[in-house]
């Protein structure tokens, strides 16, 4: 008879034990975010375990006194429109560089990558004077052009741009190809899973950015969910419930592309590391 | 058919293309404002004009205390809780590798998760958690931890407490993700030869896992330091400011302060945002020499 491992050994039951514990950490303020939704203010503060009767006078407060369907719009047509040009524009740049090597895009892509040791506070300074004197202050677009060109993004799809072979360039062009089609055509379909995770790369940080809208938005037309969630906890007497309700929508499209595409999520949160 | 000369003209002209919009909106939204910092450092702001005044922001930022007591800040941070986080990380990594086999995935995952909140999202929370009349001093009375409430969020030495924990629950998981990809590359045959030879689980930690994995921690360890330098959302939501009395003031968000809430002097802001980037070029640096050495 072969040997069988003890499948219930003291160790490795303690082993699960403190997993658990840590996981209960981890995951308690996400449980209790949700419970707050029910709750009255003064139950989110104080903490209870057992749902209230609030939700619908939360939800309520939400989209009619602090308009969660306007910030909610707003963060989802900046981050929306931050990938599809981002994406784009990086796509683009990566297969340049990639695929039309030469000593002089050599230089331009180093003087990009080195652009990605700049500590955002010493970039915003100057770049907000800029945007205020374009009067694009309070804009979409001041949020979204400065963040569309990614040297991060641009660095990580070169990398993946490296598996399209350039035999298919070469006999394509022979078929008489234009490089345009070529592109779009065929090496954007191969690349399925790379773009998939620069463009949640992309929409997350859009989705979560917190200091430039910080500094450029200026109204409640523009503002998004991160900065109408601080207004909220800012205000002199604080709406829980309804912070509740706007911080946990705010989580949920991060969390449906979380768990829709794990794979690519984690690639392009990790980044390049092998 | 064509020339070989004006075949490499051609793929010239085509990769010129594709990096074009990149490369311009590169040089209006980074290139530029990097190199007009240089002619902000020069002047003061009095209102809304502004005049030449040299080398005078330097000046000024070396006697302001508050800006070294801030980056201070930021070094303490840095230096309790990057470790402590990074062992956290290599903890459940090798928990999760080595030690467990049913629901590892799930594992994984509730463990990852807290790093797709936004900071915004997390820093309410956990100051909502953290009041003193807030939920976690009342679960730890109630449990006989505590005999009276901690004041997380009031207390100087707190404080910053808080942003650490803050900062731990965001992150471990994340790290633990670089460590897991790190450990599923060592060999499997090295700890069976080890098994072989009779090495103990902790002497096959110390002398198997963790000289492999090194590079993958000098990485986490680079990276967590660099975001410590730019630490601002933490304690401008979770700390309120910087509070108590500038206790978690940090680099970052002093010089947000002097720029757009306490003045919008953008020339000595954008002077003592040099010293932040030279410290993460310093960083960067070492960054390089690790991962290149990583390649060799």
């Amino acid at each position: 008879m072969s040997q069988v491992r003890a499948p219930f050994s003291l160790p490795r039951i303690l082993l699960y034990v403190f997993l658990l514990a840590v996981c209960l950490i981890s995951i308690f303020p996400f449980f209790w975010m949700a419970l707050g939704m029910t709750l009255n203010p003064n139950e989110v503060v104080k903490g209870t375990l057992i749902p209230g009767d609030q939700f619908l006078q939360n939800w309520d407060k939400a989209n009619n006194n602090y308009n969660l369907p306007l910030f909610f719009a707003n963060s989802l047509i900046i981050a929306v429109v931050t990938v599809v040009v981002g994406v784009t524009v990086n796509a683009m740049a990566a297969y340049g560089f990639e695929k039309f090597q030469s000593r002089a895009r050599e230089w331009v892509f180093g003087v990009l990558l080195l652009t990605l040791i700049m500590p955002q506070i010493a970039v915003i300074l100057p770049l907000f004077r800029l945007i205020a004197a374009m009067q694009l202050l309070d804009t979409y677009a001041a949020i979204i052009l400065p963040f569309t060109m990614s040297a991060f993004v641009i660095f990580f799809l070169r990398q993946n741009f490296q598996m399209f072979p350039k035999e298919i360039m070469e006999a394509a062009r022979v078929d008489g190809a234009g490089e345009m089609q070529i592109f779009w055509g065929m090496a954007i379909p191969s690349m399925k899973a790379g773009i998939a995770s620069a463009a949640i790369l992309m929409f997350i940080s859009q989705w979560n950015s917190y200091l430039w809208p910080l500094i450029t938005i200026l109204s409640d037309k523009t503002k998004t969910l991160p900065l109408a969630m601080q207004s909220m906890m800012s205000a002199y007497t604080v709406e829980y419930g309804g912070l509740m309700v706007i911080v946990t929508v705010s989580l949920i499209p991060v969390l449906v592309v979380f768990l829709a595409m794990q794979k690519q999520f984690v690639a392009g949160l990790v980044g390049s590391i092998k | 058919m064509r020339s070989r000369g004006a075949f490499e003209r051609y793929l010239n002209r085509s990769g010129w293309i594709f990096v074009a919009p990149a490369v311009a909106l590169f040089a209006v939204f980074m290139a530029y404002p990097i190199l007009s910092s240089l002619y902000l450092v020069t002047r003061k702001w009095k209102g809304l004009t502004d005049s030449f005044i040299g080398l005078g922001n330097f000046v000024r930022m070396f006697k302001d205390s508050l800006f070294w007591d801030s980056l201070g800040h930021n070094f303490i941070l840095m230096v309790v809780q990057v470790p402590v986080m990074i062992a956290l990380s290599l903890l459940f990594a090798v928990i999760l590798h080595h030690g467990v086999r049913k629901f590892r995935g799930a594992f994984r995952l509730i463990l990852f998760l807290p790093a797709i909140t936004s900071l915004v999202a997390y820093s309410i929370l956990f100051r909502i958690l953290l009041q003193t009349n807030g939920l976690a001093n009342n679960i730890m009375l109630d449990a006989g931890l505590l005999t009276q409430p901690i004041a997380w969020l009031n207390d100087p030495f707190w404080a910053n407490v808080t942003i650490m924990v803050a900062l731990t629950w965001r992150w471990t998981g994340y790290n633990m993700i670089f460590f897991l990809v790190g450990l599923q590359n060592i060999d499997p045959e090295i700890y069976e030869a080890a098994e072989v030879d009779g090495a103990p689980k902790v002497m096959q930690f110390f002398r198997i896992t963790l000289p492999l994995l090194l590079p993958v921690i000098l990485f986490s360890l680079v990276t967590s330091t660099s975001g410590m330098l730019q630490l601002f959302d933490e304690p401008n939501i979770l700390t309120n400011q910087g509070g108590p009395a500038n206790a978690t003031m940090t680099a970052a968000l002093y010089i947000y302060r002097q720029a757009f809430v306490l003045s919008s002097d953008f020339g000595y802001a954008t002077s003592m945002s040099y010293v932040i980037v030279l410290l993460a070029g310093v960083l960067a640096i070492i960054q390089i020499r690790v991962l290149g050495g990583r390649n060799k």
